[in-house]
């Protein structure tokens, strides 16, 4: 009896809460979150609440072309070793306090199974074959190498601060959110977050105006609904690794909150970080490549050095 | 690195007009551009030989897709001197209150595509929205957003009350105020500016060569302004500031477009307000006296040239139209040698084609 328990109960968190329906659900509101907040910043009314469930129904029984030449088995692994990745990541990043794994180092795990899709997306464009594609697959691998070590740096900072590599014990020990200790290093987070994601003023590899759609050009139907899904449940478990290691995740530092508070203020907090990434979408236009890896590796890479040395100097 | 030739065009989400280029890039550097163009030739010079000049009108107006009102306006003022008309000033102001409006909603247009290609979308939906007024008012005057068919040998067909004005004035308020807001965003952000500044450079040795026109050319410096160098009335009365600047690049001819849309504006509130009262057109004969004459006028881009030619029937025996992109096209090649590939959507904005009106 109690091993048909257990198991139940975990098959629960990792198919129902805090694992893939969650997530799925949670990556589909966000979109529509995001796109209406873009749009009222702009002037604009934008979609419906069920325009991002509508866009993946429509796009998952769309016809599924890939042009001649393009290998329809690498085109279909690609998407789907993806959204796995970004979805095995999301189990071991807390939600509100719920988690369905969690060890010792587990946020290197995250952080690696957050960036295979990156990998994957050049791929994606190198094989299916059109110019347009294999310009943003290459603008995409020069991005990833812009964004990808200041990110990884800003993110050793509260790991460094808290003496452990488990996301929950770095929640755990935030006495006061990280975003007081180290400001800088959150920054440095949700600016890497904005070039992982991809979106303005990062959207170099896709950039409508010159490389039309980059590297998912050729896509259409099943595989390319499975690429937007795999953007939407990255945007949620990168913005709810932002939210524990730097927001103290559902903990607050100036008042007690307990009970029914403590996931509203979570969810509270991980919105906040939504808007900021909508708002940088809204104020800045796109950069180009060759600006995007000065700014990396002139200015983002040294002050996330400096944030690590600073934070190496409080630990002692 | 490899080299790869990267079509842009005839259908590409860059271009709102089809057109062809082949740019051939090494890496994100271009290494050399060639472009196809006549994809909307339809003939129109050729066409106007087998229409009556009342009819032509209506031809030359669709001719362009933005700046219809001038191409009508300077078509007009071609035949009527070959007829020795004198247009009434009521008909002359209200010519010029629709160019003036054209070249807002132009401007407006403009900035929009130029934001949407360096990927500021912010900008592209504000301008595009506030466009949307200055083509609501269009639509009240003459009934049409983009071609208006005010225009007819002798004068204009639409006429404005008191009622009108009232209406163009308050929604000037809210226009004002809108473009105002997004133009401080123009202004002074600091990643459109990183985008546009030094690229597609033109010197004003270059626009002198390839002739080129407009506020391409004023954003080099040359001080070329068909509104105060050959005025035709009432741009003889109004106090046309000509905007220039000497950077030559796009972020010089966005800051131009920009002024020139405030000083549009301007130029607007003084027609309305000094509107001569009197008829609207004087009655024009069928057929036009043998003879040739030109005509030029400012349009959104730049000079627009026309030749008529009358053997006295009422047909022209010849028309020529010469539009503001022409000159421009020619130097595109040049402007794009060398530059990043993420920058050819920024010099094709920058310089403001329309397509249509090179092909006629």
């Amino acid at each position: 009896m109690m091993i048909v328990s257990e198991t139940l109960s975990a098959l629960f968190s990792v198919l129902v809460f805090p694992g893939l329906a969650f997530c799925v659900i949670c990556a589909l509101a966000f979109e529509w979150l995001d796109r209406v907040i873009i749009a009222r910043l702009q002037g604009r009314v934008g979609p419906p609440w069920y325009q991002p469930v509508a866009d993946l129904i429509k796009l998952l029984a769309k016809e599924d072309i890939l042009p001649t030449g393009a290998s329809h088995t690498v085109g279909a692994v690609l998407p789907l070793l993806s959204l796995a990745s970004v979805l095995t990541a999301a189990l071991y990043v807390p939600v509100a306090g719920h988690v369905v794994s969690s060890f010792e180092g587990d946020l290197i795990v995250v952080l690696f199974l957050l960036s295979l899709p990156a990998l994957a997306y050049f791929m994606a464009g190198w094989v299916s074959v059109g110019v347009y594609s294999v310009v943003g697959g290459s603008r995409s691998l020069l991005q990833y190498f812009s964004y990808e070590v200041p990110f990884l740096m800003a993110l050793a900072t509260p790991a460094i601060l808290a003496d452990s590599w488990r996301i929950s014990a770095i929640v755990a020990r935030q006495p006061t959110w990280g975003v007081f200790t180290m400001p800088l290093g959150f920054l440095l987070a949700v600016v890497g977050l904005i070039g992982k994601l991809k979106r303005d003023p990062f959207d170099i590899p896709k950039a409508a105006s010159e490389v039309v759609a980059g590297p998912l050009t050729e896509y259409s139907g099943r595989k390319l609904a499975l690429w937007h899904l795999t953007v939407d449940v990255q945007t949620v478990v990168g913005i709810m690794l932002l939210v524990n290691l730097f927001l103290g995740g559902d903990t607050s530092t100036f008042v007690p909150v307990a009970g029914w508070a403590a996931p509203l203020l979570f969810a509270a907090k991980a919105l906040g970080i939504l808007a900021a990434l909508a708002l940088a979408s809204v104020l800045y236009a796109r950069l180009r490549i060759d600006q995007l890896a000065q700014l990396g590796w002139r200015v983002l890479a040294p002050l996330a050095l400096a944030q690590i040395l600073v934070a190496l100097w409080m630990v002692g | 690195m490899d080299r790869m030739t990267i079509p842009i065009g005839p259908q590409h989400p860059l271009l709102k007009e089809p057109m062809s280029f082949n740019v051939t890039v090494e890496g994100e550097r271009v290494l050399e551009a060639t472009m196809r163009l006549g994809y909307v030739h339809r003939g129109i010079e050729k066409l106007a030989e087998r229409r009556t000049y009342i009819q032509v009108v209506h031809l030359v107006e669709r001719i362009c897709g933005i700046c219809s009102h001038v191409h009508t306006t300077t078509f007009c003022d071609a035949v009527e001197s070959l007829l020795g008309l004198e247009v009434p000033r009521r008909a002359q102001y209200i010519r010029a209150l629709l160019c003036e409006l054209e070249r807002v909603h132009s401007h407006l247009l403009w900035l929009g595509v130029l934001a949407k290609n360096v990927g500021f979308d912010t900008v592209f939906m504000y301008s595009w929205r506030d466009r949307e007024i200055v083509l609501d008012i269009m639509e009240g005057l003459s009934g049409g957003r983009v071609s208006h068919a005010v225009n007819m040998i002798g004068g204009v067909r639409i006429d404005l009350d008191d009622e009108h004005v009232r209406g163009i004035l308050e929604r000037f308020d809210t226009l004002e105020r809108q473009v105002d807001r997004a133009l401080v965003l123009v202004e002074h952000e600091r990643t459109l500016r990183a985008r546009t500044q030094g690229v597609g450079v033109l010197t004003p040795e270059d626009v002198r060569r390839y002739c080129v026109v407009g506020p391409t050319a004023r954003a080099s410096g040359v001080d070329v302004d068909m509104r105060r160098d050959a005025p035709r009335p009432p741009y003889d009365e109004l106090d046309v500031n000509v905007i220039l600047h000497d950077a030559g690049d796009v972020w010089a001819r966005t800051l131009v477009r920009t002024q020139e849309t405030r000083e549009s504006l301007r130029l607007c509130r003084n027609l309305l307000a000094n509107l001569p009262e009197g008829p609207t057109a004087a009655r024009a004969r069928r057929r036009v006296p043998a003879g040739e004459a030109v005509a030029r006028s400012e349009a959104p881009r730049g000079e627009v040239f026309y030749y008529v030619r009358s053997d006295g029937s009422d047909t022209p025996a010849r028309l020529k139209v010469r539009t503001p992109t022409l000159p421009t096209l020619a130097t595109l090649p040049g402007q794009l040698d060398g530059v990043a590939f993420a920058d050819v959507p920024v010099v094709l904005a920058g310089v403001d084609l329309c397509i249509a009106c090179a092909d006629r």
